[in-house]
């Protein structure tokens, strides 16, 4: 077992394995242990530094540092600039998300096998076998009720009086004590993140992490994949070390994210029609209920109400997310006196969002600075839900007895008493107009059966290329409406399980 | 950036003024000048992605030069009589051009950072203070 972290210029690491995981999220650290328990030697490979809950920040300061891609400063270029949030470090964005614990909708399947021919029942029971195995290993749960907090006690009422099906939020997490930090990492180590979890269990079976290592490229010999290569780079100081080489004698599999695996390819000299292309998302965006009594929103579960009631139709979701103070004001419209008055409300205010099952499709390429660059821009059906899905969270508002919604859009009053918020109805459909933000994508090496609008077939194998695996969201050829890590984490198991089975 | 030492104290005392106009003192709140501000600055120098920095850099010149923009005064923000620069600030961030509203969102987020980890203003709203950003992970 072993862990090798930055190295300073002059070092050098040279590794030899079965197989190299390129990155340790949701997707890669899924993959790497179901290969090491099927008996593979596995090398993981990780941008970020391996953080423990000692080394977690509190403040969001400390965040952006420590936890984010390039301090969150990534975005998507198109009509609107909307921040795109990624983890890099050791565990990925499981470290910083809420571990929500969603199964993958039966409907999903039949629309990958409608509109991309794979999948089917038979990929439906295989994640289903898998998605009760990850339950069990990572310990799901409900939020319990004394970890709720009155953020999200009051939007059950909300859904509740408005007689829409809502639940508690099954998340990744072994008694939640309502830290309400799962968004800076749980100090209180009870997130099940994928650095707490699979990465230990892979090292402990005689794997290899190696951190602080952005791949640069995949090494090739003919059109087999035999390993990769780069440089480490200091967490903090963002210095270049020394080099590093892992070789794989069997396969390389890459789970670097939506932005960066399809990136990596294109860097490696991968040749596909379909490299980057089928970027989706999530966009979501906030209303602010404002209520008599103190909220006090960051006391329980950051995200501990959910509802996929209108995932379907019109297509969102709605959820309870709350926000640090050294957060909010990024969120709360104002500069000056003014918005030192609005911050004064803080402990009464409620942030809910919804998410946005958006159908439009955006591109993920090279920028000048070699870092990923996502254009993607949101279509007037999509804007139609989107601004459905804020109305419906500023009606739940309401319904839970706020006494005024703040919803956030320029060209809109800040304020909106109960009674007027049949105005969001006519809310601007331009995506300047909000503060949106992308958290769940998708595609960019996407999975199918045409090797024209496809990267990899359903095992994740990427076409033309012997032993070159993908196994994380950028496989994923739709949106899917719902939270994806647990989606995420049994397509890399079902992958990892076919190398497993056929070989590289 | 490249610019040499006095050219670097111009910039941050730009984005110091943007931060110190974006969030000031109130009879309800402490403002950021309360803050350790001029420690942030140091640590966020140090600390932040180029491209983030460079986002501050260009929200503050933006803050600095735009009142023409916003209250229709040719002169550089910090010649602005005290109740015109509050109105530039409101009108900068709610200007009808995206562009310019959206230059100086980094500005107002990093205040914002600042100004919301402060112990003091953490007391303010029953928040406990905020234990240190270790920065550390496995070597």
């Amino acid at each position: 077992m072993s862990h090798t972290s930055f190295q300073p210029p002059g070092a050098r690491v040279d590794l030899e394995t079965d197989y190299v995981v390129v990155g340790s999220g949701a997707g890669g650290a899924t993959a790497a242990v179901t290969l090491a328990r099927g008996g593979e030697r596995v090398a993981v490979v990780e941008a970020g530094p391996w953080r423990d809950p000692a080394d977690y920040p509190q403040s969001v300061y400390g965040t952006m540092r420590d936890m984010l891609d390039v301090w969150g400063s990534n975005f998507t270029r198109g009509r609107a600039y909307w921040p795109i949030v990624q983890g890099s470090l050791v565990g990925g964005s499981t470290v910083i998300n809420s571990a929500i614990c969603v199964r993958t909708p039966a409907d999903i399947f039949e629309q990958w096998r409608h509109d991309h021919g794979i999948g089917g029942p038979a990929l439906a029971d295989a994640f289903g076998r898998i998605q009760d195995d990850l339950e069990r290993e990572l310990g799901a749960e409900d939020v319990p009720p004394p970890s709720l907090g009155r953020h999200n006690l009051l939007a059950i009422a909300g859904a509740a009086a408005l007689r829409y099906e809502s639940h508690p939020t099954r998340r990744y997490v072994r008694g939640c004590a309502g830290d309400g930090q799962c968004l800076q990492g749980c100090r209180g180590d009870r997130k099940q993140s994928l650095n707490r979890t699979f990465i230990p269990e892979v090292v402990t079976r005689s794997g290899s992490l190696v951190s602080c290592a952005p791949v640069k490229r995949i090494v090739f010999e003919g059109a087999r994949a035999v390993g990769v290569t780069g440089r480490f780079r200091h967490p903090r100081t963002r210095a270049r070390g020394g080099v590093f080489s892992v070789r794989a004698r069997k396969g390389v599999v890459v789970a670097a994210s939506v932005t960066q695996s399809p990136v990596l390819l294109m860097r490696s000299g991968v040749r596909s029609r379909a490299l980057g292309k089928g970027f989706r998302a999530h966009p979501g965006a906030p209303v602010f209920g404002s209520y008599d009594d103190p909220v006090d929103m960051n006391k329980g579960a950051t995200q501990g109400w959910s509802s996929t009631a209108y995932r379907e139709s019109p297509g969102f979701k709605l959820e309870t997310l709350s926000l640090p103070l050294d957060m909010l004001s990024g969120r709360l419209a104002g500069a000056g006196p003014l918005l030192m008055d609005r911050l004064a409300e803080f402990r009464h205010l409620a942030m809910w969002v919804q998410a946005c099952r958006a159908e439009s499709v955006g591109e993920v390429g090279i920028g000048w600075n070699g870092r990923p660059v996502v254009r993607y821009t949101l279509s007037r059906d999509d804007m139609l839900r989107f601004r459905e899905g804020l109305y419906r969270v500023a009606q739940t508002h309401v319904a839970a007895g706020a006494r005024a919604v703040l919803p956030s859009i320029h060209g809109m009053p800040y304020r909106l008493a109960p009674d007027e918020i049949d105005r969001l109805k006519d809310a601007p459909l331009d995506p300047r107009a909000y503060v949106g933000i992308l958290s769940h994508l998708f595609g960019g090496c996407t999975m199918g059966k045409d090797p024209a609008r496809s990267v990899c077939d359903e095992r994740g194998r990427v076409r033309d290329y012997d032993g070159l695996f993908v196994a994380d969201a950028s496989l994923i050829p739709t949106n899917l409406g719902v939270n994806p890590q647990h989606t995420i984490m049994a397509l890399a198991r079902y992958c990892a399980e076919e190398i497993l089975a056929r070989g590289a | 950036m490249g610019q040499g030492p006095r050219g670097e104290a111009s910039l941050i005392w730009l984005i110091k003024f943007a931060m110190l106009t974006m969030m000031p003192r109130t009879d309800a709140l402490p403002g950021i000048s309360d803050t350790d501000l001029d420690g942030f600055l140091r640590r966020l120098r140090a600390d932040a992605d180029p491209l983030y920095w460079l986002g501050l850099v260009v929200g503050a010149i933006v803050f600095a030069l735009s009142p023409l923009l916003t209250v229709g005064v040719p002169l550089p923000a910090f010649w602005l009589p005290h109740r015109a620069l509050d109105r530039h600030a409101e009108r900068l961030v709610s200007h009808p051009l995206y562009v310019l509203r959206q230059a100086v969102f980094l500005v107002r987020l990093s205040a914002g950072m600042c100004w919301g980890a402060d112990t003091a203003v953490r007391a303010r709203f029953a928040l406990a203070p905020y234990g240190p950003d270790p920065g550390t992970f496995r070597e």
